[in-house]
This record gives structure tokens, sequence and C-alpha cells, in this order.
């Protein structure tokens, strides 16, 4: 199987969450984790960080994370949320490899750069480049990511663990 | 250069000379486990069904654990038990229900091989690192075995902690992990096989290592494993194993990406405040802070050791009006040992509620919590509405913790309380 090219991703930063070990289930909070309305999760998302951010988030925009994002016991329903809104990727300083796992199989790109989560503010535009390994912010700064495994890169490009596993097999 | 236990094992299971931290390599497991639950078993037969594949590769090397929603109560719990009766006979996949919860179990019926290779989608297979198997748990990583025989990882870098001393009385295994989260933090060993090794590991029961292992994924682990002593070695075979291997450990110029190391003698009652595990103090810290209910069993807990520890904490005592201790043991072999000699009598006496093996003690999806109830528990998680109402506080502790809690309606520490760990 030959080696995919990620398309970079342009794009505003719709939020920043700066504290380490930042378990996602408060995205929509707990009390709403067994949520599977797709509309309902949409508005649950983020109220009780920013009441007014399903309005103001963007098709397209990232969100930024701290040291071990994802620290927990995380649930999809959150993320599922993100994606929902038009979030096209999540870039942490770090994340906690259960939820790393669970999300790139799903194919929802998760970029680690450290340095990200004190360097950049709600609002900025970003440049995630994924063959020259940056993150490019504004006044000309540039962060390094860390390279993507060859599987993991491959399930991104194919869109999800499973259809990467159908096209190991056409292969 | 030397390797690493975690790389011996993934080189065999790679059919490779050796393998090193951060080679992408693709391993054949040797054992897959996992437990019955809707939104796991049932999405790897739909999973499966998407890529062509009806049936399961090497089913002989499957096992399936019926450990939640158990007893059901629900006719669609017992709808889908149903279901996986079938699906299990009919893949030729064993199929364990009503023996307990299901890592226990997996140990007791010759999963742990040390050695071995197993995959599951529950991180806390790791408890089987306590007799040297390397476990892995990923559902993505499961399918693939189902339908590949294979799967695709990354050799993780190996942590190793270091263990020395012993514990003191009133201490317990449980407690072991909280120090070492406190010292370390929850990024402890991130993306990292942790391995256990020293001098103290000689010093703590099998049950003690099942324990911390099992909960090793609080440290960032993604695998947890103990170097197998000789006394380890010899409790392996003492079970029914399912693969013979041979011996294997790290190498004395194995490669670490980091080393730390504990003194057993130096940890004290600990307790994981809510709402994570991560959030830890002393027990004396949080002493006497009101307690509503407590819950001593779980993947974690509830072995023999931990029955017996709080059974002398308990014994002919009563506990307070209104305050509600449920019991389960982990598995149906410990409860009728636990039977047998006295332990649950003495728990049942002190006015604890006994109950069978599942998981759904753990979970919340029994003896649940109402708002603003205080809980002290030896499961495995104490997140917001893990065990009922969002706004219900979970505190983790070790059985001894727990038993002299329970005895007096409040944190109390252990120490001095009748123990004899």
């Amino acid at each position: 199987m030959s080696s995919s090219r990620l398309t970079p991703i342009t794009a505003r930063v719709a939020w920043v969450f700066q504290e380490e070990n930042f378990d996602v289930d408060r995205i929509i909070g707990v009390a709403n984790i067994k949520e599977t309305d797709a509309k309902r999760l949409q508005e649950l998302a983020m109220r009780d960080f920013d009441p007014a951010f399903s309005t103001r988030v963007a098709p397209g925009d990232v969100l930024v994370g701290g040291p071990n994002f994802g620290y927990g016991h995380p649930h999809m329903p959150p993320m599922q949320a993100m994606r929902l809104l038009g979030i096209s990727a999540i870039v942490a300083d770090s994340f906690a490899p259960a939820y790393w796992n669970s999300e790139i199989s799903l194919g929802f790109p998760q970029v680690v750069c450290p340095g990200i989560s004190r360097s950049c503010r709600a609002g900025d535009r970003i440049r995630i480049d994924f063959d020259a390994l940056t993150v490019q912010l504004e006044q000309a700064q540039v962060l390094r990511i860390t390279p993507y495994t060859e599987r993991d890169r491959q399930v991104l490009a194919c869109g999800s663990f499973v259809a990467y596993l159908a096209q190991r097999q056409r292969t | 250069m030397g390797s690493t236990l975690v790389e011996k094992i993934l080189a065999r299971c790679a059919s490779r000379l050796s393998v090193r931290a951060g080679d992408e390599i693709e391993a054949r497991p040797d054992f897959m486990l996992a437990y019955e639950l809707r939104g796991y078993t049932d999405a790897l037969e739909r999973e499966m069904a998407v890529l062509g594949r009806a049936q399961v590769s090497r089913p002989e090397r499957f096992a399936v654990f019926i450990d939640h929603r158990v007893p059901a109560k629900r006719p669609e719990d017992e709808a889908f038990h149903q279901h996986t009766r079938g699906w299990t006979a009919q893949q030729g996949i064993t199929l364990f229900e009503r023996k307990g919860i299901g890592h226990q179990v997996a140990l007791e019926e010759g999963y742990a091989v040390p050695g071995a290779f197993a995959i599951h989608f529950d991180g806390h297979v790791s408890q089987l690192g306590a007799l040297g198997t390397l476990t892995m748990a990923s559902r993505a990583l499961l399918l693939q075995a189902a339908v590949e025989e294979k799967v695709t990882l990354c050799v993780p870098p190996t942590t190793r902690l270091v263990l020395t001393g012993s514990l003191r009385p009133g201490v317990m295994a449980r407690d072991v992990l909280h120090h070492l989260l406190a010292l370390h933090g929850p990024r402890f060993a991130a993306g990292h096989a942790l391995e256990i090794d020293g001098p103290g590991v000689e010093a703590l029961s099998l049950e003690a290592l099942q324990c911390i292992c099992g909960l090793g994924e609080f440290t960032g682990a993604i695998a947890t494993i103990v170097l197998p002593t000789p006394r380890l070695r010899a409790m392996a075979l003492g079970l029914p194993q399912r693969l013979a291997l041979e011996p294997e450990t790290s190498d004395p110029d194995a490669t670490y990406a980091a080393t730390a190391e504990i003194d057993l003698s130096d940890v004290v009652p600990m307790l994981a405040l809510p709402p994570s595990p991560a959030r830890i103090a002393t027990v004396q810290a949080l002493a006497g802070t009101p307690l509503d209910a407590g819950y001593l069993g779980s993947c974690a807990s509830g072995r023999l050791e931990d029955l017996r520890t709080a059974a002398t904490i308990l014994a002919g005592q009563q506990l307070p009006p209104g305050f509600s201790l449920h019991v389960v043991p982990t598995s149906q072999r410990i409860m009728v040992q636990a039977a047998a000699d006295g332990t649950l009598a003495a728990l049942a006496a002190a006015g604890a509620f006994i109950s069978s093996p599942s998981c759904d003690f753990c979970s919340g999806n029994i003896a649940t919590l109402a708002p603003h109830q205080n809980a002290i528990s030896t499961g495995t998680l104490n997140v917001p509405g893990r065990m009922g109402a969002v706004d219900a506080n979970i505190y983790l502790a070790s059985a001894a913790t727990l038993a002299a809690s329970a005895l007096h309606g409040k944190i109390v520490d252990p120490r001095g309380q009748g123990s004899s760990h």
C-alpha cells in the first residue's frame, strides 16, 4: 500500500482548551453523554464554555488542546458533536492514547503539536502541513508536528479504520 | 543492544528476530478477548459484514465474556445475551458466561500466559500483565485481528517502574497506583508500555499486581506488564495455560524511555477524588468526609485479598444505619472461596449486601447513586455519572480504606482498624 498524502488544513481556531488532561466529555456535559440526536448534540456543544459557540463556529474550524487532551473515560458523542459542527481537526500539545485511537479510527484528524496551546488564541488562523510537519501560526511563527505512524496516516487518508481495512483487502 | 520484554513478545508475534520501539509492525496476537456489550460486540459483527467477512479468524483463539448487564434487568438485555450465545456458537468462539468479570476469568481460564500477546477493546485487560502477558486495548485492533489475523501497530517505548520494599499494614496495591499517579501524574507513561520490576514485586501478591496492572491506563500506558519472576511463572503454571511459550524477560541492557522507583514502604493510604482518577489525595487529608454508600468489587478489586481485608475490619461490627455497602466478588471462583472460608458470612453479618459477579455495579447500572450522594468505591472509575447521578461523588480507594470508611460512614484511615494488610 503506498503512502497517502494528507491535504493541508488552513483554518480558524474556534477554541483553545489550555488545561492539562482535558476530559472531552465536558464538551457536551456528562449529563448528556448518551445523547444521540444530531441537532441536540450541536446545541449542547460547548454550552458550559461559550453559549454562543454553535452559532460562531464555522465549517473547517479547528480546536486546540493542551497536554494529554482526552484523558479520562472519553465517550464518542462530544467529538461527534464537533464533527457535526464542522470542526476539521484537533491540534493539541499531546493526546491521551485511548482518545487518540478512538478518534483516529473514525478518521477525525488529531494533530500532535507540542506548544500549540500556549501559542495561539481563539480566532487565530493556522495552517497544518502534514508533509512539512509544521503548523504555521500568525506572526509567521512555526511549530513542529509529530509525524503520524504510517498506519494512522493511511487510516486518515482512507477516512476511517474500516475503510483502511477495506483498502488493504483490495491491495 | 538488548530488548525489553515487550519488544521480545512483539518480535515473536511479528515473526522477526527483533523489533525496536518506534518500529511499525504487523503482529499476530495470541488471543483475542472481548466482553459482550452493545456498541462493541455487535459493532464488531457489523464492521466485519461491511468488510465482507462472515467468520472471525482463528476462532479458537477468540473468547467472549458475558459480564455486563448480568443479571439482565430488561428483556432487550437478555435478548442481546441470547444473540451473543448464538453468534459465538456459530463462530466457534469460546464463551464464558456467569463466571465473573471477564478480565479475572481470562486469568483463571488460562489466557494470562507469560510472554503471550492479547488484544481486547477494554483497557483494564492490562491486569493480565501481572503474569507477564502483554495486552493492548483497541477496538480497531480487535477488528483487524478478526479479519486479518494480524494487527498493525507501532512498538511502544517502555517506561520502567522499579518497586522496592514492602507495603506497610493498612496499605494495599490500590494505594501504590495512586501513589504513582500522585508522584508522576497521569502522563507518566503516556503512549508507552509500563514495565514493572524490582524486588518489591516479590513482596506483592498476584492479586495486588493484577490491581496495579489493571489500572495502568491511568498513567497513560498502553500496556502494563510485570517481568515474570519464578514465583509468578509457577503461579501461571498452576492455572490452565492455553499456550506454552519459552520464558522471556527484559535484557539487562534493554533501552528504556524512562525509569522510576517506588519504595512500597513509603506508600500510605490514598484516594482518587472526584471527578478524575488522576486527582489524588491521602486518606488522612480527606478523613471525615461523609459517605452514603460503598462498593467493594470490580475487575480492579473484589478478589479474595480485598474481601478478606474488608472482612477483617468489619467482622463483628455493624455498618451505620442507612449506609449501603455492596460487595461483589470479581468471579464465581472467588465467590465460592470467600463463601467457604467465612469471609462472605462476616461481611453479610456486618450488613453488607453480597451480589454475584457483574460489571454493572462499577458502571452504575445497578446500585445507582442519587444526586449529591458520596460513595467510596474500589471500582475502576470515578468520572461524573459513573455510578448513577452525574453530581454524585465517587472516591476510589483500597478495600481496606473502603471497609474502615464504611464502618464509620465517613472517610477513615484504615491503619490500625484491624486490617492485617
